[in-house]
């Protein structure tokens, strides 16, 4: 019985499977039908064929080709019903093959004549993103100094938004900022004029809170922030901050997050390791600033509050290549419009609202949800200490192609812990900054390495020589990703470091020194602690880590200062921790212990 | 109010559509909230009194949002 049960649930999944499963034909679209004639038919035969179906279907087939004369391969105009009629009728009989000719469409290149001039959209990947999606349905707030429908906004979509500096309804723009910055998000693309937008298919929502002179209050903010909420924004960009903490605009904020908005915010542009508010606050994706060589501008700032970077341009003095380009107003002739080439991390900010649109329009639409694909897809910076890129650099087409799975796992503990208020929001953790897999063979190596040679000269394990395992080895590397907002993040690099890493730690690299990671330090603090009878084994525990750590580096990332990565590195590297070894042995051998 | 003394050099700052800074002898940079027309000027001297307003945010976002209360220019 029980069989008989687990077998009809069997059929009825596979059963279920196989309807279910729509295959990759049924989504394509065509307007055109393939009819491949027989292949022993005369020509003569053929003829008459291609004549009685015009009569019948009131359309004449035609060669699809010169070279399909003598494949007999047609095609006819035709939708979904003429298929089904073709396929029922007699002439099925001297075909080989009637189906639907499907259109196969490339990548849109837009015919924006500037968009060659759009190095930022390349640098993100935008191209194979708009296969999928232009961002349709979504609706993005630009908390701004209004927009303008300057001429390449033609044939964006706009919702009802609020000026907040003259109370009315009409937001338009005033400065040229907002409408520059709405560029990015949605300029009318495709549209044989001017540049091309991320997400041209998003409609925008205007809330003007910055006067002509680019400032605005708190308050003005924070209600701007509340109306988009409540107004059916899914995305809201801030290209603005400064000020102090304010608990109005974070209330506003968290009531944003609360109905499904995902924030956006731009980090400010004192160079400097202090993100401005509100880019700094939780439920906000911070943004820093690239230049066109995809490194950090000099004006971003950076440290805790960072969470993606993306283009934000660098301009050399008046040539306008490095900057952003987009058509906003000319502040200086009312009533004209100019294409800008303008730099910040105000221009960061929105190509990843754009971004985030395009991902919501692929179906995720919780904004924790959105920020982690937009995280995960991002392209990690190994070398990131300061945490000047956050998660990474901003990826349009990985970020939709991830969208489009559909189901996202949240792998990131910290972020975890972070979201659920088990972590203080007044410090910060970047997750992603330590390869966890190699810390924890460092740890376990020098472990392993202290059990052998325990074999050899039997001793009792120690705190001081575990202690020194772990300073060896690995370091406190958790706290190697500990922020602390406005505080330097040396302190936490130097603790979360092992002795071998120090020199890095120093010089906020992940490239090792060789001074460092060498048998120097570990020698010396032998030679200085072989007379103590506990902190002798801290010593010979720094030996043993240290073996470990450099043993672990050499075989997976030998990356050295000075001497490269290659070859060198690693048997720099391998020699030292053999030494580190040896001494290890030498100094835990019974007699060299000292009265 | 945050009513502080600064002296240094105004200078302008192309962030986003540019604005009008004041870089302090000791380094700081403060953007200037709304400035007289007589403050506009790139590379003038002043010593100025005012409030930083921490209720103010910008576009620019270069550092605290300084308005000026009372200024004397030093070299023009």
């Amino acid at each position: 019985m029980k069989r008989l049960l687990l077998s009809g649930l069997f059929l009825a999944g596979l059963l279920w499977a196989l309807f279910s499963f729509r295959g990759l034909a049924t989504q394509g679209t065509y307007d055109s039908i393939i009819l491949d004639f027989r292949e022993d038919l005369g020509a003569a035969q053929v003829e008459q064929q291609v004549q009685g179906f015009a009569q019948q279907f009131g359309a004449t087939p035609r060669f699809n080709s010169a070279f399909s004369t003598d494949d007999h391969v047609f095609v006819v105009k035709g939708d979904r019903a003429l298929l089904r009629a073709l396929l029922k009728s007699p002439l099925s009989r001297y075909t080989e093959i009637i189906e639907p000719n499907y259109q196969y469409s490339t990548q849109l290149l837009p015919n924006d004549p500037d968009y060659g001039k759009q190095w930022n959209l390349r640098s993100i990947n935008i191209e194979p993103a708009w296969d999928s999606t232009r961002g349709d349905g979504t609706v993005v707030a630009v908390i701004d100094t209004g927009i303008t429908r300057v001429p390449d906004l033609e044939l964006t979509g706009f919702v009802e938004g609020y000026d907040f500096v003259n109370d009315r309804v009409e937001a338009t723009d005033d400065n040229g900022h907002g409408t520059h910055v709405a560029g990015t998000i949605a300029q009318s693309t495709n549209n044989g004029k001017g540049v091309a937008g991320i997400a041209h298919g998003a409609n925008l929502m205007p809330l003007k809170v910055l006067n002509a002179n680019g400032s605005g209050t708190v308050a003005d903010i924070a209600e701007a922030v509340k109306f988009a909420a409540d107004n059916g924004a899914h995305i809201i960009n801030m290209s603005l901050g400064g000020g102090g903490e304010s608990q109005l605009l974070q209330k506003a904020i968290e009531y944003a997050h609360q109905k499904g908005v995902l924030v956006v915010a731009a980090a400010g542009n004192e160079g400097r390791n202090a993100v401005s508010y509100p880019a700094r606050y939780r439920h906000v994706v911070g943004v820093a600033a690239l230049d066109p060589a995809g490194s950090k501008t000099p004006y971003s700032n950076y440290g805790a509050g960072i969470d993606l970077s993306a283009p934000g341009g660098l301009k050399n003095g008046d040539d306008p290549a490095g900057g952003i380009l987009q058509n906003t107003i000319d502040p200086a002739r009312p009533g004209t419009d100019i294409y800008a080439s303008l730099e910040g991390t105000s221009m960061a900010a929105p190509h990843v609202a754009g971004v985030a649109a395009l991902v919501r329009a692929s179906g995720v639409t919780d904004p924790d949800q959105i920020e982690q694909v937009l995280k995960e897809s991002a392209i990690a910076i190994q070398d990131d200490a300061r945490n000047y890129y956050g998660a990474g650099k901003l990826d349009a087409a990985a970020a939709v192609k991830l969208a489009e799975k559909g189901q996202i796992t949240f792998r990131d503990f910290f972020n975890w812990l972070r979201e659920n208020g088990y972590l203080n929001p007044r410090f910060w953790i970047d997750g992603g900054v330590t390869a966890l897999v190699p810390k924890i063979a460092m740890v376990l190596g020098s472990y392993i390495l202290a059990w052998f040679l325990r074999n050899y000269f039997p001793f009792s394990w120690s705190w001081s020589l575990s202690a020194g395992l772990v300073a060896g080895s690995a370091g406190l590397f958790p706290l190697k990703g500990f922020y602390l907002f406005d505080a330097p993040q040396l302190p936490f690099r130097l603790l979360g470091s092992s002795i071998p890493e120090l020199g890095s730690a120093l010089q906020g690299t992940t490239l090792l020194n060789p001074i460092f990671a060498s048998v120097l330090i570990p020698f010396g603090l032998i030679l200085l602690l072989l007379g103590h009878a506990q902190w002798k084994w801290f010593a010979i525990g720094t030996a043993l880590g240290t073996a470990a750590c450099l043993g672990v580096s050499a075989a997976i990332a030998p990356a050295l200062l000075w001497l490269g990565s290659g070859s060198l590195a690693q048997s720099f590297l391998a020699v030292n921790a053999v030494l580190c070894f040896a001494l290890a042995a030498l100094a835990a051998k019974p007699e060299v212990r000292h009265p | 109010m945050n009513q502080i003394q600064v002296t240094g050099t105004v200078d302008r700052k192309g962030f986003g559509t540019g604005t009008w800074v004041l870089v302090a002898s000791s380094g700081e940079t403060y953007e200037l909230y709304e400035p007289a027309a007589e403050l506009q000027k790139k590379g003038l001297k002043v010593k100025v009194s005012g409030t930083v307003r921490e209720d103010v945010m910008t576009l620019a976002m270069v550092g605290p949002v300084l308005q000026v209360a009372h200024y004397e220019v030093l070299e023009a």
